[in-house]
């Protein structure tokens, strides 16, 4: 990448590529990286940070070369079959390209000039973009942090006394707003409340941290297996869970497992609330729970065999790529909960319907 | 005309020529006399309004007295306008002799005439049969429903273009039958109309056109066969057109601009959004899938070929059908022609073990009313409910301009009467209505949606155009 840089200040003029060069730099380590450095991190903000990083390794400066560059980094990162969930990259990239196509309207456009210099004067206020950009690639996560703790203002007031709160999974967006709750904020005083954690079977150790540090809070936290949630549901006033992803129609794509939770409140009349970040609301479309309408992406849960058969035909026919996507997404199942089983959404601007956000949904599809 | 405008006009002309060939071939001749001696005869202003019948009596008198003028003038004049007034000629003798079984003499035998409908799925307009006088039969308090009934070219009005003259019938006699093909088929008549429109001088076309031109072509259709949403939706954005155009622009090009706009519309609303609709259901069919569909719907049966052709999936297909109408056999055909398996059901017995059988149910959708809730062929919400009942999905597939502003929550407030099944003890309705909690999914071209949120879309529509 510093190739690249040289080249460009060498020659004065930025050389025209049709396909930005991005050197060696290689979206899906950085992306694991990202992850990997701030457990703060949520996928699509992650995502994001990484299309920036591409874009400082790429020689890109005109407007359509940028575009095309973040298109094709972002399609590699969600067709990598390490990508545990493509569908937060699709949400990420796509809030990420509205922000850029955002960015070039509010341009001044000079109206006089002719429109050869027009368009050049208008890739040189999108190299300033771009300079801003870079230097502040960490401003979109902090902002990200930021509306963990807004959600955590709103979600506060749903919490009535007394209460005793279903939560599974590590979201941090739950884990923020519980936090928060047990708090005096603002001279409101701490809400009563005592929690019920639904430990999965698949990720104990992260299940158990969570615990800790909510009890490390002050907040008396109680256990039970995933098995046992139905048991405990008439004790429960309201379930809170985090998501992934927000889908198109206002649903979520979770750990494997909030489907179920959903379901379960539902048949006993409990309010089921997802805290989540908007910026995790995107175009995906799930059909049902084998099409989360995400192409590439298949989580094949179910292989049949018996003690007499084979394990499975289609393991050996199978690619390294497949396989390693199999892996990958074996180690985090997901599941789809569809808005009818969702009675509210807790977001950073409020406490919205699953309507509402199936609005936004079209709204930043059409523009 | 653009090239991408070429190809909806060829599509669409056979469909309109093979039915009923013979009433609009005879029909053609005089009413294109008509149009040329339309020109003298709109300049003075419109008489004043006469009742039902005055009205009808005075139409009367007047075609015969046209079409005496008609005969004289082109007698007159062999050379002058070659084309229609030839094919005029040519087919004169035609006329007189067929006159009877099509277009019905002023004098002759008018019942003859509107009894060539013939809507018997097989043998459609072979055989005419008459349809029974229904309007005294139908009990009041459903009035306000309306039925097809096949109007006799006589009696249409004047300024009526033979291109709508010929739709209308088409209408009345179901042989174009689909919310959409209607559509087309009377944005591309419409076109014709517009094309061969010459403002009166003393006027502008921005307020000439619609009330004395295309309003007649409108109220004809709508007596025909009463309009489907699509049409109202089209047609109230075709006269938004027409007011916005510019009183100085002169006549050719406010009329080019006009069409290039329709062509635009259909390529926009129906070709473009058929294709949307048929790439993003076909992915909801999924690998070793029953899909369960219902009569015979031009997008539904797009999707299935496209998920077999193009995408490559392998599903078996159950078709239900409507008993009265049969049209899910062709579907069927084409279907297992296709290499894909099919089960057909003629009717609605052990429809809760197709459904139980189904993993997807693809239904389309003649309309959508805003409060999510389909119109659709009559049957369909049986089909739904029971999809609701075993958990399957139940998808809708509608293009946006189906989409109407107005609400219904039953099947009676908005509906048609099968002109064929009207007696005075019982008649059978063509919709019905389905709530939209029956229904997981609304397919459209700008984004799949829960069906609640189908007056958003609509809204998010008008704030774009």
């Amino acid at each position: 990448m510093a190739n690249n840089d040289a080249k460009v200040s060498i020659s004065g003029q930025p050389p025209v590529y049709s396909n930005p060069d991005v050197g060696s730099f290689d979206i899906v380590a950085t992306y694991h990286r990202l992850l990997a450095d701030d457990p703060e991190l949520t996928m699509p903000m992650a995502t994001i940070e990484a299309l920036i990083e591409a874009l400082g390794a790429s020689s890109a400066t005109t407007v359509f070369e940028t575009m095309n560059l973040v298109e094709a980094q972002s399609d590699r990162l969600r067709q990598s079959p390490l990508v545990a969930n493509p569908m937060a990259v699709r949400h990420g990239s796509d809030f990420f390209k509205q922000y850029l196509i955002r960015e070039l309207r509010q341009l001044p456009s000079s109206g006089g000039a002719a429109s050869g210099s027009e368009s050049r004067n208008e890739d040189q206020q999108f190299s300033v973009i771009r300079q801003h950009l870079l230097r502040n690639a960490r401003l979109f996560a902090t902002r990200a942090k930021d509306t963990r703790e807004q959600i955590a203002s709103q979600g506060r007031h749903l919490i009535a006394d007394k209460s005793i709160i279903l939560t599974h999974g590590a979201s941090r967006v739950v884990r923020t707003l519980l936090e928060r709750a047990i708090e005096r904020v603002n001279g409101d005083p701490p809400r009563r409340f005592k929690v019920i954690y639904a430990l999965g079977d698949g990720r104990r150790a992260e299940s158990e941290k969570v615990v800790a540090a909510l009890r490390a809070k002050g907040i008396s936290v109680a256990t039970i297996p995933e098995t046992g949630v139905a048991h405990v549901m008439s004790k429960v006033t309201l379930v809170l869970t985090g998501a992934e992803v927000i889908t198109a129609q206002g649903g979520i794509i979770g750990q494997l497992g909030t489907y179920q939770i959903a379901k379960l409140a539902k048949a006993d009349g409990k309010p089921f609330y997802v805290a989540a970040e908007q910026h995790k609301l995107g175009q995906t479309f799930p059909g049902d729970q084998f099409r989360f309408g995400c192409s590439g992406f298949e989580q094949n849960l179910l292989t049949y065999f018996s003690s007499k058969t084979a394990s499975s035909t289609a393991a050996e026919t199978e690619t390294d790529d497949e396989k390693r996507a199999r892996k990958v997404r074996s180690a985090t199942p997901l599941d789809f909960t569809p808005p009818d089983l969702i009675t509210n959404f807790i977001c950073d601007h409020g406490v919205k319907a699953t309507v509402e956000l199936e609005h936004q949904a079209i709204d930043m599809f059409l523009g | 005309m653009s090239t991408t405008t070429a190809a909806p006009p060829a599509e669409v002309k056979p469909k309109i020529l093979e039915k009923p060939q013979k009433a609009p071939a005879v029909a053609q001749p005089s009413p294109n006399g008509e149009s040329q001696t339309k020109g003298e005869n709109a300049a003075p202003p419109p008489a004043p309004k006469l009742t039902g019948a005055e009205l009808k009596a005075k139409a009367k008198a007047e075609k015969q007295a046209r079409r005496a003028q008609v005969k004289a003038a082109k007698d007159a004049t062999p050379g002058g306008a070659p084309a229609p007034a030839s094919s005029a000629q040519s087919n004169h003798p035609t006329a007189d002799s067929k006159g009877n079984k099509a277009k019905g003499k002023p004098d002759g035998a008018p019942s003859a005439s509107s009894g060539a409908t013939g809507r018997t799925a097989g043998s459609r307009g072979s055989v005419p049969t008459i349809p029974p006088k229904p309007e005294s039969s139908i009990p009041e308090c459903f009035s306000h429903l309306s039925m097809a009934k096949r109007l006799p070219i006589t009696q249409a009005d004047k300024d009526v273009h033979p291109a709508v003259l010929a739709l209308g019938q088409h209408m009345a006699t179901f042989a174009i039958d689909e919310s959409i093909t209607r559509l087309k088929a009377t944005l591309l008549a419409f076109k014709k109309v517009i094309d061969s429109y010459t403002t009166p001088p003393g006027n502008t076309l921005a307020r000439h056109l619609t009330p004395h031109v295309l309003n007649p072509q409108i109220e004809y259709l709508s007596a025909c066969r009463p309009m489907c949403f699509s049409m109202g939706n089209a047609i109230r954005w075709l006269k938004l057109q027409v007011s916005k155009i510019d009183p100085d622009v002169p006549d050719a090009e406010a009329k080019k601009e006009l069409c290039a706009s329709i062509d635009a519309f259909i390529q926009e609303r129906i070709n473009f959004a058929d294709v949307v609709i048929t790439q993003k259901a076909a992915d909801y069919i999924g690998e070793d899938d029953v899909v369960l569909v219902y009569g015979r719907n031009t997008l539904v049966e797009q999707v299935l070929l496209h998920a077999h052709r193009v995408a490559g999936k392998k599903f078996d297909v159950i078709v239900i059908d409507d008993p009265y109408e049969r049209q899910g056999q062709v579907l069927a055909k084409a279907l297992s022609a296709e290499g894909v398996e099919v089960s057909y059901s003629g009717d609605f017995g052990a429809l809760r073990f197709h459904v139980q059988c189904a993993d997807v149910i693809l239904l389309g959708a003649e309309g959508m009313f805003s409060n999510g809730a389909l119109y659709a062929r009559c049957g369909t919400s049986d089909l739904a409910i029971a999809g609701k009942d075993f958990g399957k999905k139940v998808y809708a597939l509608c293009e946006t301009i189906n989409i109407t502003d107005r609400v219904s929550t039953d099947s009676l407030t908005y509906n048609e009467i099968d002109p064929e099944r009207c007696s005075g003890s019982s008649f059978r309705l063509l919709y019905d209505t389905t709530p939209s909690h029956y229904l997981s999914t609304v397919v459209t071209e700008i984004s799949s949606a829960q069906p609640t949120s189908v007056s958003y879309l609509l809204r998010k529509l008008e704030d774009s155009n």
